[in-house]
């Protein structure tokens, strides 16, 4: 069988960009960013939906990037930490986690960016006890999470926690679609 | 993973069809944070995957003369942020904020929690002791309204037929004066899977009595499921501290009755009386002491 007979195209929109791309029917979401649209910044860990080291948001929502089918995030749009911020247009959360000493090994902090950066997007001004909600499904080895609070706590000292790149492109339509009763 | 075919319906119609010729062959997917992890472990190999997270009418809540409809595939976040939900039925929110993590009630759906029928399933018990009826429909035989306590039958097991799906979970309101509790108890706060959970649904009336009580404790018993012995123990009385302890001493002694002793009833067995008393104290005497 040749290489490609099981493969769909897949059409989504990844940080603004749309692509097209075919993929295998068993391919996660997380599978495609990475090992097909090289966008290694999403991490692969617990594979189970327990660590939360691939969250990504599709549609304006946190979700593990392992646990949705390829296939599932058809005509849906993708923000990845590539497009939160880049080296030289960071995103003041990621201003703040360097600055606060956030991050030691780093292989969660693409995740808990991605919480944190929806968290801030609906509410620039959180609780302690909201931010410890927001990133409760993403698990940190390394810090014990209280430089990471921190850092999420002071991201508006770095600059607008609501405007940044990308993520202004997906929120207008993901809004829209966010109540439905 | 094994391979599969992957379809997504674009209609409940286009679903059927499809399950009516698959049948045992085909898997449904939704929100895929139960189905995903068991088709990565190879624990199943359906032939056809079929997904139902396009179909824009198995989604919502919806309020009609004292009957709440909800259809399956809304998520566990569209839950906890609905307005109808947290003004009519508190306990589905309660519950429905306790699965997971945000990442997973972002994807998570209410149908796909039934449909696992897993017996640590926290919104399950919750869908249950409010006495959901779960819509049903299939090619061949239509449509049919089936009770969620006749629904579950064993652990992770649902009597649906290969071609049925649901289509949507109806529950009435409660009664004005109606008060429901839930507390989840994990290893830790999030992401957990529950080691135990609680729904109580209760009224009195005017003098004090208890009118209604409904008790469904999860994650201790392979199916969840109303208890009546204690249930039976409170019911028309005025509840005291004793009655209390009785009753939790009732539905500690049905649920070894029902699990026989386990390595874990030495933990089990106190802790699910202690926070059966809370939660009913809460809501009789707004303590959690479960004492007068």
């Amino acid at each position: 069988m040749p290489e490609d007979a099981n493969k769909t195209l897949l059409h989504m929109k990844v940080n603004g960009i749309s692509v097209e791309i075919p993929v295998r029917p068993t391919w996660t979401l997380l599978r495609v960013l990475r090992e097909e649209l090289r966008l290694t910044g999403t991490k692969k860990g617990c594979e189970q939906g327990d660590c939360g080291a691939c969250t990504v948001i599709m549609n304006g929502k946190a979700v593990n990037a392992c646990l949705v089918l390829a296939l599932q995030a058809e005509s849906q749009e993708i923000v990845t930490i590539e497009g939160l911020g880049t080296e030289d247009n960071p995103h003041p959360l990621q201003k703040s986690f360097v600055e606060e000493g956030a991050v030691q090994c780093g292989f969660c902090t693409p995740g808990i960016l991605m919480s944190a950066a929806v968290l801030l997007k609906k509410n620039p001004s959180p609780s302690l006890e909201e931010i410890k909600k927001a990133i409760s499904g993403n698990l940190c080895r390394c810090t014990g999470y209280s430089k990471i609070i921190k850092a999420i706590q002071s991201a508006s000292k770095y600059g607008d926690v609501q405007k940044s790149l990308r993520v202004d492109t997906y929120w207008a339509t993901s809004n829209a679609a966010e109540r439905r009763d | 993973m094994q391979n599969f075919e992957f379809y997504s319906a674009k209609s409940i119609e286009d679903c059927l069809d499809y399950l009516s010729e698959k049948k045992e062959l085909c898997k449904v997917i939704a929100g895929g944070t139960d189905l995903i992890p068991v088709l990565r472990n190879e624990d199943i190999y359906p032939d056809y995957v079929l997904n139902i997270l396009g179909i824009e009418s198995l989604r919502g809540i919806t309020e009609e003369d004292g009957e709440i409809r909800i259809g399956p595939t809304t998520t566990f976040t569209e839950m906890v942020e609905s307005e109808v939900l947290n003004r009519t039925l508190p306990l589905l929110v309660q519950a429905a904020s306790c699965v997971g993590g945000p990442q997973i009630r972002n994807r998570g759906t209410i149908g796909g929690n039934i449909a696992t029928a897993s017996p640590s399933a926290d919104v399950l018990p919750a869908v249950l002791i409010l006495g959901g009826v779960l819509e049903i429909r299939s090619r061949q035989s239509g449509s049919r309204l089936l009770p969620l306590a006749d629904a579950i039958d064993a652990p992770y097991s649902i009597r649906l037929r290969p071609d049925e799906i649901i289509t949507g979970i109806c529950i009435e309101k409660l009664p004005p004066g109606t008060r429901s509790g839930f507390e989840k108890l994990g290893r830790r706060k999030a992401m957990a899977r529950a080691r135990m959970n609680m729904s109580i649904v209760v009224r009195t009336n005017e003098e004090g009595i208890i009118s209604e009580l409904r008790i469904v404790p999860g994650a201790v018993m392979p199916v969840a499921r109303r208890m009546e012995e204690a249930e039976g123990i409170l019911s028309g009385k005025r509840p005291d501290s004793s009655l209390m302890d009785a009753a939790a001493e009732a539905l500690a002694d049905q649920i070894l009755r029902v699990t026989g002793v386990r390595w874990s009833t030495e933990y089990k067995m106190p802790v699910v009386e202690n926070i059966f008393k809370r939660v009913l104290g809460q809501l009789l005497w707004n303590n959690k002491r479960g004492k007068e």
